[in-house]
């Protein structure tokens, strides 16, 4: 499909699509690692998710125009002018799929966070932060951090299902634009500002350096 | 003959009272008290991890936790009677390979219990680097045994 690489707007940049990719080949990879009683390449990989989630949060806050907090992310009565069709959406995400960025987000940066401190049931294996809580606190972090999971599970069924919805009901493939970062817009719409790389790296070496100092047990 | 009639009538009672008893302890009882016994030595291990990860650690530390794990892997082989096992109906990790291979589930508790005596041995010994060493050989074998018979899924 040609068309789809060229034509349009730049709309998702390299950083925004590098991150989600990652997202989601580090799921399984999560999962599986976990399952299989892999906990030491479990805590690499899911360090690697905490640098790429908190890349991702400053890259909504420093980064190009489509991936900004700010830019899509409305309060009730903005979502609610949206839904009732008084308000047209920018390029990008919409009111109502911020929610579902926001939500997904929010839950990845929970289960890194519990992962952190979390232990094997038998207080063996354990994340580099557990140390510093005890085995109670522990027991909870581990339960919730199951829990976080499969919310996470529900999360990406649904977002799943709303993508094949526009797909098949609104005649949007939102799918092509994440994966070679172009889509053409509505009549109207402006082409949104890209950031310059030199940012992204910033970003990149700010949340690499955290996940490094939090896997090594933040040393002080 | 009275005297020993009321002794008989008594030890009748107590034996019904132990047998009561031997039954009271009905296999939920005796699955929570394995698994608080398994949470002794739990926190013993992360007491354990926590304390070689300060940058002084303290050998009186580790000879705690280590008496604390030697004395509860001795409980451990006794507390998987028949009947307790997942077909009891209370919540439990224990797998049906713990009754089907009895020999290999008692081996590694035997290996549990030698591997925490000789963590006691190496804390008390004052070297930490043999403590260290000891340690890690306790938590191979509660791995060991939790591969083969407990499942993950709780
Ligand atoms: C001989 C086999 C065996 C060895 C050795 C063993 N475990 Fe276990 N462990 C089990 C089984 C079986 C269960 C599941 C018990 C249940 O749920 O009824 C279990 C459960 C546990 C639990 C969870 C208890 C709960 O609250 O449900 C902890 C914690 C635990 N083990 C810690 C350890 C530690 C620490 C060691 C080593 C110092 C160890 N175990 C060694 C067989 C073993
Ligand atoms: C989004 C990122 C992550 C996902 C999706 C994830 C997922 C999972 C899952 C599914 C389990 C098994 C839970 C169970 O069934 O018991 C698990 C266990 C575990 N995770 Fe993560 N994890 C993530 C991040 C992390 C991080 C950052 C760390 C620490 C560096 C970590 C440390 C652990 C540990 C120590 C366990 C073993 C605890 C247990 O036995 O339950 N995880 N994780």
């Amino acid at each position: 499909m040609p068309r789809a690489r060229e034509a349009g707007a730049k709309l998702w940049d390299w950083p925004v699509r590098l991150i989600h990719w990652s997202f989601v080949a580090l799921m399984p990879m999560l999962w599986w690692t976990a399952q299989h009683d892999n906990i030491s390449l479990h805590k690499r990989l899911g360090l690697v998710m905490l640098g790429l989630v908190v890349a991702r949060l400053m890259w909504g806050v420093v980064g190009s125009e489509p991936a900004r907090f700010a830019r899509f992310v409305k309060g009730p009565r903005g979502l609610m002018a949206y839904l009732r069709g008084r308000e047209k959406a920018a390029a990008g995400h919409n009111p109502l799929g911020a929610l579902s960025v926001l939500a997904l987000l929010g839950l990845l940066l929970a289960e890194v966070v519990l992962g952190l401190v979390t232990q094997d049931v038998d207080g063996i294996e354990s994340g580099p932060l557990n140390y510093l809580v005890s085995f109670d606190v522990a027991e909870v972090a581990r339960h919730l951090h199951e829990l976080v999971f499969n919310l996470l599970l529900g999360l990406i069924a649904l977002h799943l299902c709303a993508i094949l919805y526009y797909r098949l009901f609104k005649r949007d493939n939102l799918l092509t634009p994440m994966v070679f970062g172009r889509k053409a817009l509505d009549e109207g719409m402006a082409a949104p500002a890209m950031a310059p790389a030199w940012r992204a790296l910033a970003c990149a070496v700010v949340a690499a350096a955290l996940a490094w100092w939090l896997g090594a047990g933040a040393p002080h | 003959m009275k005297f020993r009639k009321i002794a008989l009538i008594a030890a009748g009672c107590a034996v019904v009272a132990g047998g009561t008893l031997a039954i009271a302890a009905t296999p939920s009882d005796v699955i929570s008290a394995r698994q608080a016994n398994f949470k002794v030595m739990g926190k013993a291990m992360k007491g354990s991890f926590d304390e070689i990860k300060q940058p002084a650690a303290s050998l009186e530390v580790l000879k705690t936790n280590a008496n604390a794990i030697a004395g509860a892997a001795v409980k451990v082989a006794a507390g998987f009677p028949q009947g307790t096992g997942p077909e009891a109906g209370v919540k439990t990790t224990a797998l049906p390979a713990i009754w089907e291979k009895p020999q290999e589930f008692h081996a590694d508790a035997d290996k549990l219990v030698k591997a925490a005596q000789a963590y006691q041995l190496a804390a008390a010994s004052g070297n930490l680097d043999a403590a260290k060493g000891a340690l890690m050989q306790v938590g191979g074998t509660c791995k060991g045994c939790h591969e083969d018979f407990r499942s993950r899924d709780n």
